[in-house]
């Protein structure tokens, strides 16, 4: 009873693992796809979003098969940049998404990890795919990264590999609530020092940063920002002499 | 005698009263940091290296290494007053340390450690005079395969002394040279996986990825391990500083063990400081007579520990003021630090500047010296800082973080991209991936491609030159029989076991 019960749940979880891998796959497209966005507000000079969707998706479902079946019956043409990355990234880590549904997964912490990074090591690849290879014997700019991409992706394959083969931990849990807080503090901070100045943008950040502990009482870490903000603008500015806007611009002017 | 002469010019240039005054600052903040837990040595020196842009290169760099053994020194106190490790360092510190403390030998325990971390570090200074000279001349030697070779030494002594799986710390290594490819290729100027973004033309800022994967991501990590961190602060006074004579006389063999140990593995790449305090511990466990005594407060588990983890702290300049290669993390901030001032770590810094090498020499003695006069009396303050809570300490290291990131620069796209590699750290502390191979890999790997491409070059594209020319046979052969070694059982059960040691 208790092991079909524990067959099942591992069934269920290789599928959300499965599905998982299968959304890294299309990771890049998808990233393309949401920066094309701005373009239509104007942002950044780059195609629009119709035009990157038709691209990958005639790239995934058209291009890459035409490609394969090209290479393999001689007649190589050159593959444009979309149905590279369907070729050296996608469809790798699609295949390991079928395999995963049928392997039992004994340690998640290595497979994941594994796999993720295999990802990296394929995206990698793909980005130095466009670069020049070995010039006789001298090196060309890609040679070196493909040569490590290459290493990474068997040495991430072993890494796998172990999750598959030997017991481990498994996947361990990820919080929400200090990651979000500390990474909206370091945008904030990023996108606001050029034009608000160092007094708005350390205090701000401070206060998006403490949101991200539970423990956090508000009138205390007001008052310890505060005397951080006077503290950092005497201390970089002046003791140091960093440049740095102080005050934002529309009160200065 | 040269050594003299050049150490008498070392001390002239670390006693005028700017190096001087830089030496205590970095002390004290060394200490500071090493005191503080959550805050770790590597964030620290990115943090400052911004700040030493406007000071003169050798006060600068006088003042980071001063943050460097500082902070080994800091570390050992709260890891025996409170139990609390501030570095990785004195995590076996704080086994028998706190055992003694709670038997009332507080006072005794950082005698001893503050003893055994000074006559460490008198000891490590003079390796490194005595060192400094010969070990150029063997670099002069080297050609570029020699170089690839020592480099890929030096990664795997970072892959066998790293903790947990071997297979994931070379994958740590390899990551961190392909992150190093990132931006535009030295030899022929193509921009490499850099996507047209203007800001990756110049590479990944070494600065950016530090404090991303070992400050961010670190806090991120503190946070959700949630609770305030237990602290049974030890609360009686400590009274009679003074070890007894019988102390002295157990802690003497240890104290100078420890010191050997530790600057052995100092020297070799990759190690550092951390392997040092455990190996030191391990070996004395062994050598006991007595070993069940560890662990319930022997002085012997006090005393060997910190005298390592100086002694390796500072002999790990070594090969960096030699050979131009950074041991470890720290040190390979170090380089960024000597780049930011127009200088080129390697054989010829010693001839060049003396002014820096020998200076810099002679501070850390003097650093040493006023640790050990500063930080007795200092001991109820550093104390009195465990109490601020890290509810607020986190948002203000973010907020240092960043500015300190910022002014690098002045490029707000380095601090979104120090965030991104924050939660990148994050993720990789969440599979058990060690985040210190990757610096390393990514610090070695623009020197290391540069010297297999022109070892490659002048080979006419030919790979056996590598084990033609007999001392890159030698490195090579040292560096796979380490390798080999790492994955027998026998041996990884035993590294294992250091290991474990630290976590009980």
């Amino acid at each position: 009873m208790a092991d079909t019960m524990g067959h099942s749940a591992t069934a269920t979880r290789n599928t959300s693992v499965a599905l998982g891998f299968c959304l890294l796959a299309i990771a890049p497209q998808i990233f393309e796809f949401i920066w094309s966005i701005g373009t239509i507000f104007g942002w950044g000079a780059g195609r629009g979003p119709a035009a990157v969707v038709v691209a990958h998706a005639t790239a995934l479902f058209a291009g890459a098969p035409g490609a394969l079946i090209g290479a393999a019956s001689g007649d190589a043409k050159k593959a444009s940049s979309e149905v590279l990355l369907a070729l050296i990234y996608s469809y790798p880590l699609f295949a390991v998404a079928i395999v995963t549904l049928f392997m039992t997964i004994r340690s998640a912490q290595d497979y994941v990890g594994g796999v993720i990074l295999m990802a990296l090591a394929l995206f990698a690849l793909w980005a130095s795919s466009d670069l020049q290879g070995m010039r006789g014997f001298s090196f060309g700019a890609g040679t070196a990264p493909r040569m490590f991409g290459g290493l990474l992706v068997a040495l991430s394959a072993g890494i796998a590999l172990t999750g598959l083969l030997t017991d481990g931990p498994g996947m361990s849990h990820y919080a929400w609530r200090g990651p979000l807080f500390v990474m909206a503090a370091i945008l904030f901070f990023a996108l606001s020092i050029r034009s608000l100045g160092l007094v708005v943008t350390a205090f701000v950040s401070f206060m998006i940063a403490a949101t991200g502990s539970h423990e956090t009482r508000w009138l205390e870490a007001a008052i310890v920002g505060a005397c951080l903000t006077i503290g950092c603008a005497i201390l970089f500015p002046y003791v140091l002499g960093l440049p740095m806007p102080m005050f934002p611009r529309f009160l200065v002017q | 005698m040269d050594i003299f002469a050049n150490l008498a010019h070392g001390f002239v240039v670390a006693l005028s009263p700017i190096n001087l005054l830089m030496c205590l600052i970095g002390a004290l903040v060394g200490t500071l940091v090493g005191v503080l837990p959550g805050i770790g040595t590597i964030a620290t020196v990115a943090m400052l290296l911004p700040i030493t842009f406007g000071l003169p290169p050798v006060g600068a760099l006088i003042m980071l290494a001063g943050i460097y053994y500082g902070a080994q020194y800091g570390g050992s106190t709260t890891s025996i007053l409170v139990n609390i490790p501030g570095e990785a360092t004195s995590v076996v510190t704080a086994i028998d340390g706190h055992q003694m403390a709670k038997q009332g030998r507080a006072g005794p325990a950082l005698a001893i450690a503050a003893i055994g971390s000074f006559f460490a570090g008198c000891v490590a200074t003079v390796l490194i005079a005595i060192l400094g000279a010969p070990l150029t001349k063997l670099a002069l030697a080297f050609g570029p395969a020699e170089y690839f070779s020592l480099m890929v030494l030096g990664l795997i002594f970072a892959v066998v002394l790293a903790k947990g799986s071997v297979l994931k710390a070379i994958a740590m290594i390899v990551l961190g040279l392909l992150l190093s490819m990132v931006g535009s290729d030295i030899e022929t100027g193509a921009s490499r996986m850099a996507f047209n973004i203007p800001e990756l033309a110049d590479g990944l800022g070494f600065a950016t990825v530090a404090m991303g994967v070992f400050g961010f991501a670190e806090i991120i990590r503190n946070l959700d391990a949630g609770a305030e961190m237990n602290r049974d602060l030890v609360q009686q006074k400590i009274t009679g500083l003074m070890p007894t004579k019988k102390d002295l006389i157990d802690s003497t063999p240890p104290i100078l063990r420890g010191t050997v140990l530790g600057s052995i593995l100092g020297i070799l790449p990759g190690g550092g400081a951390v392997i040092a305090s455990f190996a030191a511990y391990t070996l004395e466990k062994k050598l006991a007579k007595d070993p069940r005594r560890f662990g319930r407060g022997a002085i012997e588990g006090v005393a060997a520990p910190e005298s390592a983890n100086n002694a390796a702290a500072q002999t790990s300049f070594i090969p960096l003021l030699t050979l131009g290669i950074p041991p470890n993390a720290v040190m390979a901030l170090m380089v960024g630090a000597m780049t930011i001032h127009g200088i080129v770590p390697g054989p010829q810094v010693m001839q060049k500047q003396p002014d820096l090498v020998w200076g810099m020499i002679a501070s850390m003695w003097i650093g040493n010296l006023m640790l050990i006069i500063i930080n007795l009396p200092l001991v109820g303050i550093w104390v009195r800082l465990l109490r601020v809570p890290y509810r607020l300490m986190f948002p203000s290291i973010v907020i240092f973080c960043a500015i300190g990131i910022y002014s690098v620069n002045n490029a707000p796209v380095d601090v979104i991209l120090a965030g991104v590699f924050g939660l990148v750290g994050y993720w990789l502390i969440k599979h058990d991936f060690e985040p210190a191979p990757l610096l390393l890999g990514m610090v070695l790997g623009p020197l290391m491609e540069e010297n297999l491409r022109r070892a490659l070059l002048i080979s006419r594209g030919d790979w056996s030159v590598f084990l033609t020319r007999p001392l890159s046979a030698v490195l090579l052969a040292i560096a796979a029989s380490l390798l080999l070694l790492t994955v027998l059982p026998v041996l990884r059960s035993k590294r294992d076991e250091v290991f474990t040691e630290s976590e009980n």
